[in-house]
Parts: C-alpha cells; structure tokens; sequence
C-alpha cells in the first residue's frame, strides 16, 4: 500500500471521528482522518464536557446503563483531564419534586459503578449553606455528582493515539467529493487542501462519516441521502466559578438547565431550538441568552450580577426523531451502513450520540469496519489509556525542579498528565521559554512551543483549543500579539499571514463576546479595543482580510 | 440517608475535592475579583513586585485573573499567596477596584483547610500561640516582670503610669493590640496617658484577647471567627460606645468585623478619636499648658492598615496634630506612603522578602535629613526600626502614640 491507499477514511475530527479513527488505528488499519478545520472545532467545542450518568434519559435505561460504563471507561483512560462536579437541584416547590421522581431512581440505579452515591435530599438550611447563592425560599435540594472532562484535549488526546498507533491526520483538508465506481462502490476521497489550495485524492476502501451536523452534507456528496435532526445549543460563559457546586433547574419551559463549574469558568446552558442555520456561522442569540438567564435566576437571583464573559452555540447531529420535542429524541446514536438499502457501498454514517459515548460509538463503528474488511482485532479503546494518564504527577516537586510556578504547572499537569515532562524539559535548554504568555489561564511559552511542534496547530484558534490560550476574563487582550509572534517563528510565518492570524483570532473571540457584551465585560471590551485599534492599529491595516459573518461590515 | 446524613456525606465529598463553599459574606469578594480587567496597572505599584521581581512573585493582576479562580486548584497558589503583604496599593490604584488583599485572604483560608502542609511553617507557631492565649505573642509568664518591664519604658520615655481601670458602661473602651498589649507596653501606656489628659471616660478589657487579624492573614478562618466572636461578645458585654485603639492593623480590622457582624460599635484609631472627638481646640489648648520640649525633626510613615485599608484622612489628622506641636518639623519622605514589608505575615516566613520591600523606604527616608521616624502603629514600628538598625542608621523610630504622649504630658 502507497500513502495513498487506506484501509478506512475517517471523515470529521471531533470527538466522533478522533474516536474512530483511534480504534480503527489501535486495532491495525490502515487509517487517514480528514478534518476541513482544526481537530474539536466545531460541535464538540461547545458542550459542557459532561459525561453523563444520563440522567435526564431514564426513559431510555439502556443508553443510561451504557452511560455509566462509558464514564468508568473514561476514568481509567483519561482521568488527568476529568473533574467532578457535586450538583444541587433546588427545588422551590413540590410539584418539582413529583413531577420528575423517576430520574431519581434511575440516576441511582448506576451510581455504584461510577463510584458516586445514590441521590441524596438535603433541607434548604444546607443547600444555603452549600450554595449561599440561592433564593431562600427553596424547600429542599437534591443532591448528585457528574463527572467532566475537557473535550478539546479529549479529541486531541485521541487524535495524538491514533497517530502513535500509525494513524495519519490531516487537518484543513475537506472533503470535497467520492470517486465512485461503477458498481456504486466507494473507492476514493477527493478532498481540497486549505492549507495548500489543492485538491487532492486518496483511495480506500471504506469510508467513516463522523461529520455531526455536515453528515447529511457529506453524504449527500456520494449521492446520498441522510436524514439526520439538527438542534441548536448555547451556553453563557462565566468568569470563574461563581458557584461553589453545579446548579440545575427546570427552565421557564419546563427542560432542565445548569449552571457547571468548568475548569476556572462557570456554563450556564443550554438551549435547545431545531435549526437550520448555517453551523460555520453561528451565534447565540438575544433570545437564548435571556432564557438561560432567567431560567437560572428563579434559584440564583442575584445571577446576573456575575460577569458573562461570552456565549458559544453548537449543532446537534440528532437522530431524527420528528414530531417530538428535542428532550424526547433519544439520546443514543445510529450508525448508517448506506449499502443496505441499495446505497452506495463502503460509506458508514453516524447521527445522533453525546461527547459522552463517543468511543462507544467508534468501537460499534469500528466493529462494523473490521467485519467488512476481515479484521479479527478486538476493541481495546477502554483498556489503553490516552497519552498522559499512566501516572501520578507530582506537580510541587516539578516546580520546585525547574523553577515554574506551582499553579502554571498544575493547569499543565490537566491538560497534559505525564506527558507534561516533555514541554518542560525544553525549559532546560530554552529557561526564557518559562514566560507566561497568556495570563489568564495561564500557559508558558514552553508550553506554546511545544504544541505547535508536536500537536499541528496553524493558528492561534489552534493553540486556543489546546492550550486554552486567552480563554479567559480578558479573552486574549494581551496573549494574541505574543503567541502570534511564537506561532509565526515556529511556522515561518510571513507579516501578513501574522497580521491575517491575529485578526482570525479576534473575529473568533469577538463572536463569542458580543452576543452577551453587558456589564464587567463592557471595561475589559473597551480596553480590549484601545489595544487593537488605538495601540496596534489594526483597524488600519490593509491586509487582505475576510470580514466573518458575524462581524459588522465596512 | 436522612437529610442530616447527607449533609455530612456532601461536605466530606466538597472537602475531597478541596472545596469550601463561598461564605454569604465573602461573595462580595469574589464578585470584586471577577471585574479585573488584566490591564496590569497595579503590577507597577506593587511594593513586593517593585522588590523581588515578577518571577518569586506574580503580583496583583496574576492573583485577580488567575490564581483566584478556581477553588480546586487554590492549594497550588501556595507558592505565591504568601508573599502578598496585603497593602493594598493595588486596590487603591485599580481602577475596577479589585479586592486583592481580601481575596488573598480567602485563598490562605482554603489552603489552610485543605493543605495545611503548604501553610508556612512560622504560622503554625503563631496558631498555637494563639490558641493557648488567644494572643499573637508568647505573653510573660511572670506578671511582676512585666509590669517592671512597663515602669522601665516609662521611665526611660518620662512617661507617669496610668492604673489600669476595667469598669462598665464606660464611653470607649482602650484596646491597645497584642503587640502593645505584650511587647511594647509604652505604647499601650502612652494612649492611657493621652485618654487621661483629655479625661475620657474608658475601660481596658478585663482579659485581653487577640482581634484575629493574624488568624485572618494566616488562613485560620475558624480561630478568626472565633476570636473575633469572643471579642464581640466581650465589648457587648462591658457596654461601651466606641472602641479607640493604637494599632494600624486592628483599627481596620475591628472596623471591618463589627460591620460583617454588625456590633454597633464603631472602631477608631487614637488619631482619629483625637481629631473628630476631641477636637483641635482642645489639642491645642492642652499644647498651650505644655513646657515646650526640644525641637525634633521628624518624618513620618503611613500604615497600610490605616491610609489603605480605613482611611487616607487618618494620616491628615496625624499631620494636623504633628504640625501643632511646637518644636516639631516634619519633613515628608517620597515613599511616606509606601508599605513597609511588615504586613500580611510575610516576615513569619519570608524575612528577606518583608526586608527587601522596606529597602525603599529607608533609603529615601534618610534623603529627609529627619532625626525621628514616627508611625501610628507599632508592628509598622516595630519592622522600621529593626531594619534601621540593621543598616546602620542613625535615624531613630517612635510609635506616633508615644511621640504625642511624650508632647502632651505634664512634666
Ligand atoms: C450546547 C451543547 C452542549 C452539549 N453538551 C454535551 C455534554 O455535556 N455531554 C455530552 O456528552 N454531549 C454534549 N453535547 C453533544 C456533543 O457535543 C455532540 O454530540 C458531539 O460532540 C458531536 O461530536 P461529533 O464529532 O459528532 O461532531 P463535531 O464535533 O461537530 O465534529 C464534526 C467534524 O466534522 C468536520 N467536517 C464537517 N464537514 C467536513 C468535510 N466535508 N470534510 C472534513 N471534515 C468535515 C467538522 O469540521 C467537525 O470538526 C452537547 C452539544 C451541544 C450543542
Ligand atoms: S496587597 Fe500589596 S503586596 Fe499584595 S499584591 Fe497588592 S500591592 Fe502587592
Ligand atoms: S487588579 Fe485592577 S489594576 Fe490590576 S490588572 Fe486587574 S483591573 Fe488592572
């Protein structure tokens, strides 16, 4: 086989397709991912990174039950980057408590294998105590625990294994087209190379369609048609944890919403509204926002005094279940072998399923993929950890070792375990490589360094999504110029292309920011804009540059 | 699991995962952090950055929007968190007013909770003191020895002694601080002195205990609510209207305690009790009966606790009060202002950090030409005068308490 000849082409580099594309690797095919953007940056990058008991699914006990292994699956392959969060659901009157008991039992039934307890009812005086956020007037509050995990290292963790494991990855390729022959049988993927401006073509022989919200669009490139249900979800994002425990309640409309601690944020989501809006450019409207926010504020009153920071929208592949509002569409997936129905042969699509059951997910795919080609290899996605996880990091001593603050490095040891003796054994020959670059989180130039070396950033949105760079209060006011500057170095990157960067990187911010801009975050906007216009005239520049759809046009 | 079952089963999980819930009176706090804006300015004026550098120490804007975020991961701030000596000028010079010096607090509080093995170890001492004695100093263990101790200072300052009164219903009650209460008597005798001449009706406490600023700074939120409880309950009880102190530190910690627990007591510094309730006319009357002393020429430095944490006017009534005073020059210092390295319990285990931050002060201080260096709070007195010493100097320290004193008593 050339490198041109693959045993299965993976489609899409979210949790999904890193997901397939790492068993399919471990379990010895000959396998190629192709991303059209970066790896987790679409749906993904956008959910709140809860893998979940799945108790909002107790009419579907098979889908809670798998839930629960795969948290379990997860915490013996990746627990450096997974937290757990204790949850309330205050209760302010008692048709709350009856109208939902069931979730109760359910959420219960599978506690003892995630290792947390069953759900527990505590008195207002408690919950106050707990939460001193929330309204008085409470009679009571239940009382759970879920797990999170970061989704974006989570993919790149998966992606980076599949590599180890012969996989190739290709980012910023998309897929353009099929070669098809003449019996319907899927023999190639033609794909445009953004990077290159190229159109390029490999062979396979089957082909995996884990594209979310575009599986329909790339389905429908080999002539097929895919039904699929696609449900918009936002989230407001806070500066730090604002509460001390996660927070859920039923909305204005009766679903239930939450407000997570995540990392040093705080998730207030999320909506739910079929749509049929383009998913490259969407934004969180007036409208989400608001719900969310008073929603949340019938417990939290005094909510609206914490500082939002930005919004972030998403797509949900939903199976399509119609006729039935969203919280009733299973909460499982489908895997759509398209030959059966006289489709064309060797192209496999998904719609439906969660972050949380993605490597579910791929080994029923992958299964499917091996039986086809005659591979006997069993799944071992739950046995083999992901980079970083194999030991206890001992971050004091580390500190202590190469002179770097404690807390820099214990943000490091979450995003990266073990594997984080790597970026700061370059600090031994490089010590000006200890900089903070962005502040907030805060990540070291080290770090920057290394992700660019060996993780395939080629932006700024890149390093954000591995690295968490300007993620945070300020949103980047003061690490863009500076990771631009370390990011053209490594790449080689000319003034233009630099400049070209930088703006991507504000409009990308700038999308997120100004759906929710109000309040605290008004200050950091405006100093934010001194700094782009009045001190770096950007405003100014005559590089070519594409306005983005959401940014107001000149 | 009953109800209270569960509680405890949920306060062993958050204390696993190193959370202490946000008390209701600490939220404040926290919403203040959240408006930083990363803009840095405060960077510049830290004293402890200005010293030691960004590298031992990150300063301000990294404890606003970083190391204070996240609660899990306060333990791993425990490098840094101790090296705030919680002057506030960066509060001051924020222009979102962002509470550094409290905040810092409340992340010392959890790691003393959750990580007591990265808590300082000169802390644990003090802890223990405190718990014995409810007092930040080892007390003397003989009465007599002390109270020798005191007629020495007095003699040498030609100081009279005035007899301790404890009695009810009293106006104000004298609360002098552990370190005049233990230490330095002389100046815990020289306010009685300055009560006495201008015939206010006060009290002492029958036992003197701490106000818990040290147990605060420290992290050891419960010994600080208790202390702090203990006192309250102890000026309750002898009914006074006003509490006049001596020291910087507890002037703004009685005031910030009895608003957070509403005693309905308002706390003063004796300067300020000086100028709003005695009044210049009366300073200047009792001036007017004085044999005028020998001139001096002094500079004065500003507390932090005072000027940052109360209030600038204090240092104005000080200067008003200074510039009555015939004989009396006073020649302003550029860094009169500035912290001296003696907050936030840094010396405890980080001398040469306390040390290197007062290096300022001392070299512009001698740019004045002053002979004398007073200051209205004696641990600002106490970390001046050492380091004086150390370098040499031939300038000498006196708490402002004294100094007036010394001005005001018949002789
Ligand atoms: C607001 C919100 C909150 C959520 N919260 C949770 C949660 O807490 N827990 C949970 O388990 N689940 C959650 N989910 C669901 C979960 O995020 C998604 O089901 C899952 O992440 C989808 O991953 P994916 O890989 O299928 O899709 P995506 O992440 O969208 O990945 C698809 C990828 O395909 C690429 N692609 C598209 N077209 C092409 C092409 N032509 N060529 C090459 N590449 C292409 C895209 O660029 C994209 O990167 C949430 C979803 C939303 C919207
Ligand atoms: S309180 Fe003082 S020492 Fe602490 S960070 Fe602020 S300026 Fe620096
Ligand atoms: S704490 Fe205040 S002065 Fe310092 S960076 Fe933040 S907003 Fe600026």
């Amino acid at each position: 086989m050339t490198d041109s000849e693959f045993d299965v082409v993976v489609i899409g580099g979210g949790s999904t397709g890193t997901a397939v594309a790492r068993d399919c690797a471990i379990r010895g095919l000959k396998t190629l991912l192709l991303e059209r953007d970066d790896i987790a940056s679409a749906t993904v990058g956008t959910c709140a990174g809860m893998i979940s008991s799945g108790l909002k699914y107790s009419d579907e006990p098979d889908i809670m039950a798998m839930c629960s292994k795969e948290v379990m699956h997860f915490n013996h392959i990746a627990r450096h980057i997974i937290m757990k969060n204790p949850i309330l659901a205050p209760l302010l009157d008692l048709s709350d408590a009856a109208s939902d008991s069931s979730y109760v039992d359910s959420y219960s039934a599978h506690a003892e294998e995630r290792e947390v307890p069953s759900m527990l009812f505590l008195t207002p005086e408690a919950s106050r105590e707990i939460e001193p956020m929330l309204n008085p007037d409470i009679i009571a509050s239940v009382y759970y625990e879920e797990f999170f995990i970061d989704p974006f290292r989570l993919c790149m963790l998966q992606t980076l294994d599949a590599i180890k494991h012969g996989a190739t990855v290709r980012t910023y390729c998309e897929v353009i087209g099929f070669d098809i022959s003449n019996n319907n049988d899927i023999q190639g993927v033609v794909f445009y190379n953004r990077v290159t401006g190229t159109t390029e073509k490999i062979n396979t022989k089957l082909v995996i369609n884990a594209t979310g919200p575009w599986a329909h669009k790339v389905a429908k490139l080999s002539g097929e048609n895919l039904d699929i249900r696609l449900n918009k979800g936002a989230h407001v994002i806070l500066d730090r944890r604002v509460v001390n425990v996660g927070i859920t309640v039923k909305a204005i409309d009766g679903r239930w919403i939450y407000l997570f601690p995540h990392e040093n944020t705080t998730l207030l989501g999320t909506t739910a509204l079929d749509t049929w809006e383009d998913p490259d450019s969407l934004v969180a409207s007036f409208d989400e926002i608001e719900y969310l926010l008073q929603s949340i504020q019938t417990v939290l009153p005094s909510i609206r005094e914490a500082r939002i920071i930005r919004t972030m929208a998403g797509i949900r592949p939903l199976v399509p279940e119609w006729k039935r509002p969203e919280g009733k569409v299973t909460r499982g997936y489908r895997i759509i072998d398209h030959s059966e129905n006289g489709g064309v042969k060797g192209l496999i699509s998904f719609t439906g399923g969660k972050l949380v059951m993605c490597r579910h997910m791929a080994e029923a795919a992958t299964d499917l993929v091996c039986k086809k080609l005659g591979n006997t290899a069993a799944c071992m996605t739950h046995k083999q950890a992901l980079p970083g996880n194999d030991a206890d990091v001992d971050v004091s001593a580390l500190s202590k070792e190469y002179g770097i603050a404690l807390h820099a490095l214990e943000r490091m040891r979450a995003r990266r375990g073990t594997e984080m003796l790597k970026v700061l054994e370059l600090t031994k020959e490089y010590p000006e490589w200890k900089t903070t670059i962005c502040t907030c989180e805060p990540v070291i130039e080290a770090e920057i360094r290394y992700a660019i070396r060996e993780e395939f950033p080629q932006t700024l949105n890149d390093l954000r999504r591995r690295l968490r760079l300007g993620t945070g209060p300020c949103q980047g006011t003061f690490c863009t110029f500076k990771a631009a500057a370390i990011l053209s170095d490594e790449l080689d990157l000319g003034g233009d292309d630099f400049l070209v960067d930088i703006l991507d990187f504000r409009a990308e911010r700038w999308k997120g920011i100004r759906q929710s801009m109000r309040g605290e975050q008004l200050a950091q906007e405006e100093l934010t804009l001194g700094m782009y216009t009045c001190v770096a005239n950007l405003d100014q520049s005559d590089v070519d540059y594409d306005i983005k759809p959401w940014e107001e046009g000149s | 699991m009953n109800e209270d079952e569960a509680y405890e089963y949920v306060k062993n999980t958050l204390k696993k995962e190193l959370i202490t819930p946000y008390h209701a009176d600490e939220l404040e706090i926290v919403k203040s952090v959240s408006c930083c804006i990363n803009c840095g300015l405060c960077i510049n004026h830290c004293p402890v950055v200005a010293a030691i550098g960004l590298d031992r120490f990150n300063g301000p804007r990294s404890i606003a929007v970083e190391l204070s975020r996240s609660p899990p991961e306060y333990w791993s701030t425990a490098d840094k968190i101790y090296l705030c000596t919680g002057c506030g000028t960066c509060r001051e010079v924020c222009p979102k007013n962002v509470d550094i010096p409290e905040i810092v607090n409340l992340i010392r509080a959890r790691i003393f909770e959750h990580r007591p093995d990265l808590v300082p170890k000169g802390f644990m001492l003090v802890k223990e003191i405190i718990a014995e004695h409810n007092l930040a100093f080892e007390p003397w263990v003989d009465r007599e020895e002390k109270a020798e101790s005191r007629d020495m200072r007095l003699e040498r300052l030609g100081l009279p002694h005035i007899p301790d009164v404890v009695k009810k219903n009293a106006e104000v009650l004298f609360y002098p601080g552990c370190q005049a209460e233990e230490r330095t008597q002389e100046v815990r005798e020289a306010a009685k002195v300055i009560l006495d001449l201008f015939a206010v009706d006060f009290t002492v406490l029958d036992e003197f205990s701490c106000c818990s600023l040290p147990s605060h700074l420290m992290g050891d939120e419960d010994s600080a609510r208790n202390l702090a409880k203990q006192l309250k309950k102890k000026v309750k009880k002898l009914g006074v209207k006003k509490v006049v102190t001596t020291c910087a530190g507890c002037t703004s910690n009685l005031a910030d305690l009895a608003e957070r627990d509403n005693w309905g007591t308002p706390t003063y510094h004796l300067l300020e009790f000086l100028a709003e309730e005695i009044g210049f006319d009366r300073i200047k009357q009792a001036l007017k009966e004085q044999t005028p002393s020998q001139s001096v020429h002094v500079s004065v430095h500003d507390p932090c606790h005072l000027i940052r944490h109360t209030s600038r006017r204090i240092m104005d009534y000080a200067m008003d009060i200074l510039s009555l005073m015939p004989g009396v020059k006073v020649t302003e210092s550029i860094t009169h202002d500035s912290c001296c390295g003696g907050g936030g319990m840094v010396s405890y285990h980080s001398r040469d950090v306390a040390d290197a931050v007062v290096k300022e002060n001392l070299i512009s201080l001698e740019e004045t030409g002053a002979e004398r260096l007073v200051t209205p709070c004696p641990l600002c007195t106490a970390q001046i005068e050492s380091n004086l010493f150390k370098s040499g100097s031939s300038i000498e320290v006196d708490d402002l308490t004294v100094f007036l004193a010394q001005r005001f008593s018949k002789e």
